[in-house]
């Protein structure tokens, strides 16, 4: 069976690179300009800004589930070493939570956005800050397992091919 | 020595800054420029693709009201724009911030990237890449803001079709300009502590327990 599986190549990846870095790009972004659109909004009242803001909080949310698929792939190909296995782990339970927490966010705003639309209530932009400071731990754990412990680059898959790793 | 210029001196200018700079070669642990590219690439799609949206709204509106969400074409538009303002504020800082660290670069050597590339060249296209993607970006907030406030304004369609091509052209540009970058790091190791300290000869089981 195992033989119908695609060849790895030498980022240990069936593709040529790394999918998962590409695919958050719509999570960070998104999820970062949703809370300042919202935050410029309330300062300055513009509402116009709260649909900008709920937009890209959808897509956001559409996305992670996409970078959560190709994360997983991924993370099961990364063969993780030293405190770099901790830190993958950290990094997928924080990933799947955050799919929960866009989505409820995503509907909570959905109810906001049907009974007002030009009214951002204040608790909402309190749990956008937080959502915002939860993606920035979350980049940072990833940005530890690329560029500290350079899980799919080609010399440390070299290396761990050779059993130095 | 032949073939190699008689100009180029035996050690790299980096050594200078080499008291100051970690195992990453950089004087901090994290690159900079790829969290921001995660701003501007991001930014600059869904800008396009809601602006694509917002021109094909006749299309699709029976799609929205299938699905009882409420939809402005106004409002799709708006994302078009504002994500692009931010897109072009944003991308000012990935492009220096991508300058400074590469020119702190120490690429493993005697590696060809898997488009064919040496690390010099690689960084000579991404380096002259960005700053033509900068201009472009900022050249199409220009265009996409004369659309919204002047050309346009009264009209549902806020964007050109020429606009949205031109973007769509650009995804192709960021396309491959992105894969040059993942390659700096990925085949390169620039600035990815695992790779500088392999190619160093280290013990990655010892140097990152």
């Amino acid at each position: 069976m195992l033989e119908l599986l695609p060849a790895l190549n030498d980022h240990n990846l069936p593709w040529m690179d790394t999918i998962h870095p590409i695919v958050v790009h719509f999570v960070i972004a998104m999820g970062l300009i949703s809370f300042v659109f919202d935050l410029i909004g309330v300062i300055f009242r513009r509402s116009a800004l709260f649909e900008v803001s709920f937009w890209n909080l959808l897509f956001a949310t559409a996305a992670i589930f996409v970078a959560i698929i190709f994360g997983q792939v991924e993370a099961g190909l990364a063969n993780p070493y030293g405190a770099s296995r901790d830190i993958l782990n950290l990094h997928s339970t924080i990933g799947w939570s955050l799919s929960g927490v866009l989505s409820l966010m995503s509907a909570w705003r959905y109810v906001i956005r049907s009974k007002d639309p030009q009214r951002l209530p204040l608790p909402f932009l309190g749990a956008g800050g937080l959502l915002s400071a939860l993606i920035v731990v979350q980049v940072t754990l990833g940005n530890q397992l690329i560029w500290v412990y350079g899980l799919h680059t080609v010399p440390v898959v070299q290396a761990m091919r050779a059993g130095l790793v | 020595m032949e073939g190699a210029a008689l100009f180029i001196p035996a050690g790299s200018p980096i050594e200078q800054l080499a008291a100051d700079l970690g195992p990453n070669g950089l004087p901090y642990g994290l690159p900079i420029h790829p969290n921001l590219v995660h701003l501007t690439i991001g930014l600059f799609v869904i800008a396009i693709a809601f602006d694509i949206a917002g021109a094909l709204y006749p299309v699709e509106k029976r799609v929205f009201r299938f699905l009882a969400l409420p939809v402005t074409r106004g409002g799709f538009h708006d994302v078009g724009w504002y994500n692009l303002l931010a897109c072009s504020v944003v991308t000012f800082f990935t492009v220096a911030a991508g300058f400074f660290e590469m020119l702190l670069a120490v690429p493993v050597p005697g590696v060809t990237s898997s488009i064919g590339l040496q690390s010099m060249e690689t960084m000579l296209w991404h380096g002259v890449g960005g700053v033509v993607i900068l201009l472009v970006i900022v050249a199409m907030t220009v265009w996409r803001g004369y659309q919204r406030f002047r050309w346009r304004k009264d009209m549902g369609r806020q964007v050109q079709w020429l606009y949205l091509l031109v973007g769509l052209g650009l995804f192709l540009v960021i396309g491959l300009h992105g894969t040059l970058g993942a390659e700096l790091a990925a085949e390169f190791g620039v600035h990815v502590t695992a790779d500088q300290l392999l190619a160093a000869g280290a013990d990655l089981n010892e140097a990152l327990p």
